[in-house]
């Protein structure tokens, strides 16, 4: 059964194919859509992805191990009805030796031109789900509570004794994906 | 989409705006750099009051025909003891700023990198270009780059972009501050050409070690 997920709280996911999903509500009358961007960082120790390539977005839709895939941009929320509008599909048995920590970050594209945040999504969530099963592991709801913010860091796999565990965060952030993408990676970043 | 050149040390964040099309009928190729603040130590800091190091990148253009060459290699001219060619040619240079045809130019020779966002720019109006002409090619180079021991690796925020008519870049590549860049003084950037009718747009992103396009130009003859 799926665990609808506080902050801090850590599951052992004992899995290896997983996927990310996020899923929101087109917008529903005039305004700009909404667009909602879900994005995977792999981390090294030294707290960097090791390349450009291990940051997995609308524009880097797999990694280089081949252990991350980007379903692709949803640009509206219309892709499906009610369910995972971008998934990420991860197989934790291909990660790259580097890596101990695939951080998870869900951002609003352009929120601040379009003056938009959590608050005005609908249903908007982000799930995990076993990828051989089809069952939800977790879930994490981004309406109510994120009424100002307009990124949201979902939560990260981390290896802890060659085992992965999921930690959610559910940080908000009133932050684009450039403030993320400059913790990770230093070089320089086209907006 | 614009196409990002650099791997390994830019992220575009930019979203590929799925079949975006780019007006060609006139193409900017942007040139832009930075001075570099002499590294002098703490004393050289102190008392040398940041003396700054010169770089002076020159964008150059080919305009080939058919046959992938330059038809037209300018005039001579005597300089001194010195033949000086290319005035007036299929190569647009800072020697050669503007083509035959008004049709190509370079706005200008920027010799230090002064100055914000491009300080170079080569502009075409590839609407206007005779059917003669295929293909355009961009280069970069570092004028004396082997001279005086200059080469990508070391210039600041250097780039060369392709831009659109509507102001809309095609094309980005960063020439700076990687080591990939290490005794690199030039590159075959980008080329417009000829596809059924209308121009495309390539980004190349060569790099060569000699400091002068004349070389580059060898391939063209």
């Amino acid at each position: 059964m799926a665990i609808n997920l506080q902050k801090g709280q850590r599951i052992d996911i004992g899995l290896s194919k997983i996927s990310l999903g996020l899923g929101w509500n087109p917008h529903e009358g005039t305004g700009y859509d909404f667009d909602l961007d879900a994005s995977a960082f792999m981390i090294d120790q030294n707290r960097l992805i090791p390349a450009e390539e291990y940051f997995v977005f609308y524009g880097n839709t797999d990694s280089p191990d081949k252990a991350l895939h980007h379903s692709g941009d949803d640009p509206t929320g219309g892709n499906s009805d009610g369910g995972d509008d971008e998934t990420i599909s991860v197989d934790l048995t291909k990660v790259d030796a580097r890596i101990v920590e695939i951080l998870f970050v869900v951002t609003i594209h352009e929120a601040v031109a379009r003056k938009q945040n959590y608050g005005q999504v609908r249903d908007s969530y982000i799930r995990i789900v076993d990828n051989v099963t089809g069952q939800e592991i977790a879930k994490y709801e981004l309406g109510e509570d994120f009424s100002i913010e307009t990124a949201v860091e979902f939560g990260r796999l981390y290896k802890r004794d060659n085992q992965w565990k999921f930690e959610a965060s559910g940080l908000g952030y009133r932050e684009d994906l450039a403030f993320f993408v400059s913790k990770y990676f230093k070089g320089q970043i086209i907006k | 989409m614009a196409i990002n050149l650099v791997k390994g040390q830019t992220i575009d964040l930019r979203k590929n705006d799925k079949g975006e099309s780019f007006d060609l009928s006139s193409v900017t190729i942007g040139l832009g750099w930075d001075v570099k603040q002499k590294n002098g130590g703490f004393l050289g800091k102190l008392f040398g009051s940041g003396e700054e190091e010169e770089y002076d990148l020159d964008a150059i253009a080919f305009l080939l025909n058919a046959e992938g060459k330059i038809a037209n290699m300018g005039r001579t001219v005597q300089k001194g003891n010195h033949n000086i060619s290319m005035f007036e040619g299929d190569v647009v240079y800072f020697n050669s700023m503007q083509h035959p045809s008004g049709n190509i130019w370079l706005t200008g020779d920027n010799r230090t990198g002064a100055g914000d966002g491009d300080d170079e720019q080569i502009i075409v109006k590839l609407n206007n270009l005779s059917p003669a002409y295929d293909r355009i090619l961009f280069v970069v180079a570092i004028y004396q780059g082997k001279k005086n021991h200059q080469h990508f690796g070391m210039v600041e925020n250097a780039f060369i972009r392709a831009v659109d008519r509507t102001g809309k870049e095609i094309a980005r590549y960063s020439l700076s501050g990687d080591a990939t860049f290490n005794g690199i003084c030039s590159m075959t950037f980008a080329e417009v050409y000829r596809k059924d009718g209308s121009w495309k747009f390539r980004a190349i992103g060569e790099p060569h070690s000699t400091d002068s396009f004349v070389d580059i130009l060898q391939n063209y003859r």
